[in-house]
């Protein structure tokens, strides 16, 4: 994205707002243009207080009051100005952050499985906490800064173009000092983030695996690794924090100057004018531009500082936006219901690939009798998950069709698609939240009794009973004291609510303890009774009692039959086979 | 915060001068009113162009000496904040590398990471700032409040100036004591948000395939408007310091040249005093909101250095005690009776474990996920402690080796296959420092992992990256195997580290590690019975407890829990 079109489309954001906007933005003008004012009436108060008994008390008490006046009118103004301002701020971070979460589930799947999730987290939470607070905020101070900038000017050249001149001439010396500063440690900033890299990566890896390195008593010869690393960034940041924090005090000394000669050229003119005379320099004047030389320097430095923050959220709107703009799937709104009959799957020249340049499925063909039970087998990583995948429709086929019963995939409904199929996983997912909800998730309105009936099914209830709250004990996917094979269980219990007509199961893998593994076994076979199923099969007895083994290897189907069948052919299966099971003929 | 102070002991000549230039700084500033007051009253007042020359090179004069107080303060806070961070990054990253596996399970890696970087960094801030900042504020405050005394000794003016301190310390500590609870609250709603984002992502697939996808957002919807909420309570407090400050600073304005004004006419004050006066106020105000900015930072600091402490609080609960007596006998391991509970754990996870293992044995441990195998594996090690009965490893009890000798007696290969960054060559030295190339290719040799060696460019000079991410799963597991066997270990230790290798390379490496030209004494722990058959002495374990020890085929006859594992992973049940 282009950034006049992250522009664009933040102004898209902002357009419910505009009415707010005018108004905050009126308010700002309003707020300077009133607080410059003040110094002007104090001027003119310290003209009428010129020596002992020479104070024009008649007109100076109403300038007092005006002062006042004005002051809490500027009070009120800014006070509105924040108000409008946090909640233009507040309301947009929520519509974006609404709007990138929504996404997350209109994306297809392979956007999700191919960006670390880690870095989407961030775009959709800081990134745009970030682009809010400085876009927006930093816009309202830029604004307010230009306008102080542009109104002190005018108000200085009809004051006195002479003494203007020099502020004027002086000011940008500031400018200049700042950004040749900035510019000279950039290179320090640079390389102080790169020996806190280096120091990171180090902590990283010892203090994650802290166990090997303490197996092999290696604690001292890593803390002098790390020891190089520190003294590194000591250094280096020294020199970075002490040269960066140059900036403040060199433009405080640049204002300063602009301060001695305003008071140098002021003072001087007002003598020579004599003091006191109609229309030329007076005190209160001089007064007046000594409290203007600070405001005005102050704009100037606070500009630049704004200008790298708009920038930077500038930076963080665009990676929000990119992520919003995703190509989505493509709608099927307009699409038919599936209707379930007997649920067979056919397979038709399907081919898919998750990138162009490595193959992967090809001319697969493949028919799954209504209630059929398919095992697929394979090493690790062989792509088992990409069957999976397609007929989920979490992707789509490159070409070829998928057919239930007799309907296109690619013509009905995901939603229609996805309830179909019961799905567990052995990457279980439980949802924050009670046992009971995490149960009930595909049938939220289940009756009490249909849930205890599930969990009983699933063998899942003894062990929620003995939980400290039963089914509202509260569990999360994060941490949660349930193993590995009761977090599976209650999967399965979702399931069996649910009660779909056809199945995908990933068996349990050497993981979980064989007394749950048995359990989930048990679960799995009432549950695949009658229904068409797909099981990622690790376990011997599942394998030779499937109706149809698929043979898996580097993610292509490259062997398809029974057992016997693909113990004659001899092939991949044979060797697998044989392979793992050799050793106990062995022993036997 | 206290006990981290201790950091910044090298640097007291730093911590003293960084604050007292500082000050020099303020006061110098102080001046500036002053001096202007002089160029009205005496310059103008006496129409002297001479006097405000001077006067004008005071000014830049004053300017320049503050500003190389503060290069001066900026240098030595640098220095010492700088040194300050990475002598407590040295001393934590020493302290937790020193504490036993018990204390890193309650810690957890990713919040000692957390403190190592992100805090220490906060605090590095703190410091910096407090050092540079927090004489300066209190200075010009109390500064102008006494130069406004002097100008105006009779209080008449110049009390105006006490009220509006305490007026303004109270508006702006008031707001931020209201604020800092709320925005406590703001980013706790974010972190649910983030948590939610987290889960949303996780549970991708099983979201679609249950089509909660609208039921999600919406959820997701209610809590980005409870952070909405939230925020704009938060705002609405804060939006006041901005307006009600500029009010009181103002209405003293009004005050003092009222009150001025009535002292000029009398002749107690001059015009010029007046103007120093109004200067005065405006410095207030903006040391005040600069001093609250830096409390935020400094909150931020002190909490980041609490959580440090905590860190230096844990002491390491392994202590090494007196060596009483040796047991001459020939077993390399012992343990009698042990009892092993895990911090915070309701139950044991080890339970009168007693066996003995004689040297050059090969002992297979197999048993159900959270049986205790990879437990009792680390006892050996002394990983953690046991909380009764006692461990022996050559006749001595490990309590009593110091870490070194015990754990160089023993070659651990650990489930987790993790290298570092660094050549091969590095890696393998590991295990010894002082093997030579021959011993390494060999010891490479034995884990099977010579094909690999081989394949990589620069052989054993190759680079690996951090954790060993460059290398497979399987690949990485040879290593490790390798690693542990450079050093020849009397102990050689297999947790569970042969799960991603295929069964043909398992049962090579357990034929070459038996044909070593030494016989170090074997524990295989694994969840395969085709691993462990072939050794001298299977320890089934279930749920903490020995259910049976002996050999493989005694076992299938006598112990239940054995056949089961043996026939879930090799016979058809049911046939």
């Amino acid at each position: 994205m282009k950034k006049k079109s992250t522009i664009l489309t933040v102004l898209g954001y902002l357009k419910r707002y505009w009415f707010l906007i005018i108004v905050s933005l009126a308010f700002a003008c309003a707020s300077v243009l009133l607080s410059l004012y003040i110094p002007i009436i104090v001027g003119d108060g310290i003209d009428l207080i010129i020596d002992t008994g020479m104070v024009d008390f008649e007109a100076l008490l109403p300038l007092i009051t005006n002062i006042g006046i004005i002051a809490l009118i500027v009070a009120l103004l800014q006070w509105l100005m924040n108000l409008i301002n946090n909640r233009i701020t507040y309301n947009v971070t929520k519509d974006i952050r609404n709007r990138a979460f929504d996404k997350i589930h209109n994306l297809p799947l392979s956007y999700i499985d191919s960006n670390p999730s880690g870095a989407i987290v961030n775009k959709i939470i800081s990134d745009v906490d970030q682009f809010a607070e400085g876009l927006l905020m930093g816009f309202t101070q830029f604004f307010s800064g230009i306008v102080t900038i542009i109104a002190t000017l005018i108000i200085m050249l009809m004051l006195s173009w002479k003494i203007a001149l020099v502020v004027i001439l002086l000011t940008p010396l500031s400018l200049f000092v700042a950004s040749f500063i900035s510019k000279s440690t950039y290179s320090l900033f640079k390389k102080q983030s790169e020996s806190k890299a280096e120091g990171t990566a180090i902590i990283n890896e010892v203090i994650g695996n802290l166990k090997v390195v303490k197996a092999f008593s290696r604690e001292d010869k890593e803390l002098e690794r790390f020891d190089k690393a520190n003294d590194k960034l000591e250094r280096v940041s020294r020199k970075a924090i002490f040269f960066s924090s140059l900036v403040n005090p060199c433009t405080r000394f640049v204002n300063s100057l602009v301060y001695a000669g305003v008071a140098l050229v002021g003072a001087l003119l007002v003598i020579k004018a004599g003091g006191g005379v109609d229309g030329a320099l007076t005190v209160g004047v001089l007064s007046v531009f000594l409290s203007y030389a600070t405001q005005y320097a102050k704009p100037f430095n606070e500009i630049s500082g704004v200008i790298t923050e708009l920038q930077n959220s500038l930076a963080c709107a665009k990676r929000v936006f990119d992520f919003t703009n995703e190509k989505e799937e493509e709608s099927d709104l307009d699409n038919a219901e599936l209707v379930i009959d007997d649920g067979d799957i056919k397979l038709s020249h399907v081919s898919f690939s998750y990138t162009d340049d490595k193959k992967l499925i090809e001319d697969l063909n493949l028919k799954v009798e209504s209630g059929m039970h398919v095992a697929i087998v394979g090493p690790t990583g062989c792509g088992k998950t990409t069957l999976i995948n397609l007929l989920m429709r979490f992707y789509d086929v490159k070409s070829g069709e998928i057919w239930v019963d007799n309907q296109n995939i690619k013509e009905i409904t995901r939603h229609s698609l996805r309830s179909s199929y019961g799905m567990v996983l052995q990457d279980t997912w439980l949802q924050n939240g009670t046992v009971r909800q995490n149960i009930a998730l595909g049938k939220p309105n289940a009756t009490e009794n249909e849930i205890i009936e599930a969990a009983k099914a699933s063998h899942a209830h003894s062990f929620i009973k003995r939980l400290p709250n039963g089914y509202d004990t509260v569990i999360s996917d994060e941490n949660s004291s349930l193993s590995q094979g009761q977090r599976q269980l209650l999967c399965i219990a979702r399931i069996m609510l649910a009660l779909p007509p056809m199945l995908i199961l990933d068996e349990a893998t050497s993981s979980i303890d064989t007394r749950t593994e048995i359990k989930i076994q048990k679960a799995f076979s009432t549950l695949m009774q009658g229904r068409t199923s797909f099981i990622v099969a690790h376990r011997l007895s599942t394998i030779k009692e499937a109706d149809l083994i698929l043979v898996m290897k580097d993610g292509n189907i490259i062997e398809m039959g029974n057992h016997e069948e693909l113990l004659i052919q001899n092939g991949f299966y044979a060797t697998l086979y044989n392979s793992q099971f050799e050793p106990s003929e062995e022993l036997l | 915060m206290k006990k981290l102070l201790v950091y910044l002991k090298g640097y007291r000549k730093e911590c003293v001068l960084a604050p007292a230039f500082k000050m020099l700084e303020a006061l110098f500033e102080l001046f500036i009113p002053l001096v202007v007051a002089s160029i009205i009253d005496n310059g103008i007042g006496k129409n002297d162009s001479n006097h405000v020359i001077k006067m004008c090179l005071i000014m830049v004069a004053l300017g320049a000496i503050g500003l190389t107080c503060t290069l001066f303060a900026q240098y030595f806070s640098a220095r010492a904040a700088c040194g300050f961070s990475a002598k407590v990054r040295h001393s934590l990253f020493a302290h937790i590398t020193s504490l036993s596996y018990t204390e890193i399970d309650t810690l957890g890696t990713s919040s000692l990471i957390n403190r190592m970087t992100n805090d220490t960094n906060q605090v590095q801030t703190g410091i910096n700032l407090t050092l540079r900042l927090f004489m300066r504020s209190p200075v010009i405050v109390f500064g102008a409040l006494i130069m406004a005394i002097v100008v105006d000794p009779s209080f008449k003016v110049s009390g105006i100036f006490i009220i509006t301190i305490l007026l303004l310390s109270l508006v702006v500590f008031g707001i931020m004591l209201i604020t800092i609870p709320l925005y406590k609250k703001v980013q706790a709603r974010l972190d649910t948000t983030l948590l939610s984002t987290r889960e949303n992502l996780s549970g991708v697939r099983v979201i679609r395939a249950f089509s909660l996808e609208s039921k999600e957002k919406s959820k997701f919807h209610q809590k980005t408007s409870a952070l909405n909420k939230a925020q704009i309570l938060v705002g609405r407090i804060s939006a006041l310091m901005n307006p009600l400050t500029f009010v009181i600073v103002n209405l003293s304005i009004c005050f003092l040249i009222h009150k001025g004004a009535l002292q000029v006419d009398k002749g107690n004050l001059t015009q010029g005093q007046v103007i120093a006066l109004y200067n005065y106020m405006s410095q207030i105000l903006i040391e005040l909101v600069k001093l609250a900015n830096l409390i935020i930072t400094i909150t931020k600091a002190l909490a980041s250095a609490k959580r440090i402490e905590d860190v230096f609080e844990i002491k390491s609960s392994h202590e090494i005690e007196d060596f009483k007596s040796e047991q001459k006998n020939d077993y390399a391991v012992e343990f009698k009776n042990v009892t092993l509970k895990y911090k915070g754990a309701g139950e044991p996870s080890l339970e009168n474990i007693d066996f003995s293992v004689s040297k050059g044995e090969t002992v297979g441990i197999i048993g159900g996920t959270g049986s205790g195998k990879s437990s009792l594996v680390n006892m050996i090690s002394r990983f953690y402690d046991a909380e009764s009965g006692e461990v022996i490893v050559n006749g001595r009890d490990v309590k009593s080796y110091d870490f070194d000798t015990l754990r160089e007696k023993i070659g651990v290969v650990p489930q987790k296959a993790v290298l570092f960054k660094g050549t091969i060559r590095e890696n393998m030295k590991w295990g010894d420092q002082n093997a030579t190339d021959e011993e390494i290719i060999k010891a490479i040799e034995t884990a099977q992992a010579k094909d690999v060696l081989l394949s990589k460019e620069g052989g054993l000079d190759h680079q690996i990256e951090e954790g060993g991410k460059n290398l497979s799963g399987g690949q990485r597991q040879r290593f490790t195997i390798a690693r542990a066997l450079v050093g020849k270990p009397e102990i050689l230790i297999l947790d569970d580290s042969s799960s991603a290798l295929d069964y043909a390379t398992d049962a090579k490496l357990r034929k070459a590690i038996a044909n070593l030209d030494y016989t170090p004494t074997v524990f295989i722990v694994s969840q395969r019975t085709a691993s462990i058959a072939h050794a001298d002495k299977i320890i089934v374990l279930d749920d903490g407890k020995i259910v049976g020890i002996g050999k493989h085929n005694e076992l299938l006859e006598s112990c239940d829990v054995y056949s089961e594992i043996y026939n879930s992973q090799f016979k058809k049940e049911g046939m």
